[in-house]
């Protein structure tokens, strides 16, 4: 669960002396949304997104000359002039959790993994974080299916279901226990078999009802 | 009055039923012992040819199968291995024997198909095929038929646009791998959505890759999906992506396990459904390539539905066949005239 296993390392980072124009041809050619900026060191100073730079471009409703005129201007101008500062980073030691709960709350794209001293070790970004989620809930796994399973309200409904299955020997690999918001506590199991009638008779023995969304 | 049409060709073995996968089985040989029952003595019974299978030929199969795997397969079955890559895929000692004969039922099928021998053809096989992949068993599978049948109707007969639809309730996994790549082989499924259904695969994002991108169709239905729900992706999606490939051949992965009695899957079709899927396959195969519509067996599970979907799908196959092939050209042509 740790950030360290699931970021992008390293990160592509920049000088702040560096163009706008270059990080701008940088950006288009990595085909990713975020450039950190650090000092010698690796000591993060700031972030530019791709955003930052187009907003920086001139708009195509410029006259010909004056629009000429911004483009070399931004072979001049260092991305330090355009870049965000004070931005939001994860430590090394942070966690998905971490990760998910600050890009939603910030609605930003991607974060900066710093160490102690302040350098850039990585960055994880949303396509990241999908990833991880899909890996850990096995999505696409050849050979699988998940099933929804209503709790039966019983006492040590994961104890007793992964017993029933084991005693017949239906392999499985996710195993989760939630509550929606209208109440239903549902149970999500993730087995490696075509034979999910089997399954289901298992669980039905068990006490478990296969769960129906509307 | 009409001249008799062409039988209805259909491939059926006495040893696909010794492979053997044990009481409890889902898959076991009752499957096409009933087909075998409802084709003697059912409403088809002077419409059907029978023909046996043949053994496919080891290049039929390394087209498909890494070798090693072959070698795998058979040293599990002869040396009395229960299963082979997972506990799903029970085998017995002439599993391997029994598998070579499923994979060689649609080049069997082909070479009468080619001679003209029948309208369309039918084989009733098991192990059936569509999740078995380059090199592992998967689902009940071990060698993939559909590709297998694919690859040697355009080896042999140069059929090189082949359109593969697969309406079996899971996606088969294994077609779409072997052919992902391939802009020749067009692989259509309609499936049950993977989210809530083995084998976990199918997105309808899915659409091939490299120079095969877009000969990959995926178009799964939520459970409960009825047969307005199939009829609908038919119409918007299926016969638009026919008449833009214009396959030179038609090959169907039958599985009947979509039917809402049957419990291998959450979908919902009526019996009456695949005789509706028979009409259009052969009116796809008249319109795109007569004479070329072979439907391979895949899944279908409930001993007292599959007989009779069947048999539906057969006679829906049949209840479109033109009186004789020439009419049909003829009456394309005046179609197509000014
Ligand atoms: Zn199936």
């Amino acid at each position: 669960m740790k950030i360290s296993q699931h970021m992008t390392r390293p990160a592509v980072t920049v000088p702040p002396e560096l163009t706008i124009s270059e990080a701008r041809e940088l950006l288009r050619s990595h085909h990713f949304r975020h450039l950190p900026v650090v000092d010698g060191e690796g000591t993060l100073l700031g972030i530019v997104t791709d955003r930052d730079l187009r907003s920086a471009y001139p708009s195509t409703i410029l006259e010909e000359a004056e629009g000429k005129a911004r483009l070399q201007d931004l072979a001049r101008t260092p991305v330090s002039s355009i870049m965000s500062q004070g931005i939001f980073t994860l430590s090394a030691a942070a966690t998905l959790d971490d990760a998910l709960l600050l890009l939603d709350r910030e609605q930003i794209g991607a974060l900066p993994v710093v160490d102690e001293g302040g350098k850039v070790v990585g960055i994880f970004s949303i396509r990241d974080l999908m990833r991880a989620y899909r890996n850990l809930f096995g999505l696409g796994e050849r050979g699988s299916a998940m099933l929804s399973l209503l709790d039966d309200g019983r006492p040590r409904p994961l104890s007793r279901l992964c017993a029933a299955l084991e005693q017949a020997d239906i392999h499985f690999n996710r195993l989760l226990k939630t509550q929606t918001e209208d109440g239903h506590k549902i149970i999500y199991l993730r087995v490696n078999t075509y034979n999910l009638a089997a399954v289901h008779k298992v669980a039905a023995a068990a006490g478990f009802e296969p769960h129906r969304e509307e | 009055m009409p001249r008799l049409s062409q039988p209805l060709l259909v491939i059926q073995d006495q040893h696909f039923l010794q492979h053997d996968t044990g009481p409890d089985h889902p898959e076991g040989s009752w499957r096409l012992t009933a087909i075998a029952q409802r084709l003697r003595t059912g409403l088809l019974a002077d419409r059907v040819a029978i023909f046996p299978s043949r053994s496919a030929r080891r290049q039929e199969l390394t087209a498909i199968h890494d070798e090693n795997y072959l070698l795998r397969f058979e040293e599990a079955a002869l040396t009395g291995r229960s299963y082979l890559d997972h506990p799903d895929n029970q085998i017995c000692y002439d599993s391997y024997q029994a598998a070579l004969l499923a994979a060689g039922a649609g080049p069997a099928a082909i070479d009468l198909l080619e001679a003209r021998q029948g309208c369309a053809a039918f084989a009733a096989v098991r192990p059936p095929g569509h999740h078995a992949e380059r090199a592992m068993a998967l689902g009940f599978c071990f060698f993939n038929n559909a590709a297998v049948a694919a690859r040697y109707w355009q080896n042999r007969y140069q059929r090189r646009r082949l359109m593969i639809i697969d309406w079996d309730a899971h996606h088969g996994n294994g077609i779409q791998a072997a052919f992902e790549e391939d802009p020749e082989v067009f692989y259509l499924s309609i499936h049950e959505h993977p989210t809530w259904s083995f084998p976990g695969t199918g997105w309808g994002e899915e659409r091939g890759s490299g120079s095969g991108r877009g000969t990959t169709l995926n178009l799964p239905l939520p459970p409960g999906s009825d047969d307005a729900a199939v009829l609908r992706l038919v119409s918007e999606k299926v016969e638009p992506a026919l008449a833009q490939f214009q396959p030179q051949a038609l090959i169907i992965g039958a599985g009947f396990d979509g039917h809402r009695d049957d419990d291998m899957s959450g979908l919902a079709y009526s019996s009456q459904l695949y005789g509706r899927l028979g009409r259009l396959a052969a009116s796809w195969a008249g319109r795109y390539c007569p004479g070329r519509l072979l439907t391979l067996l895949e899944g279908g599970y409930r001993p007292d539905i599959l007989p009779l979907t069947v048999e539906n799908y057969l006679a829906g196959l049949l209840a479109e066949q033109p009186p004789t092939t020439d009419s049909q050209t003829d009456s394309n042509q005046q179609r197509e005239m000014p």
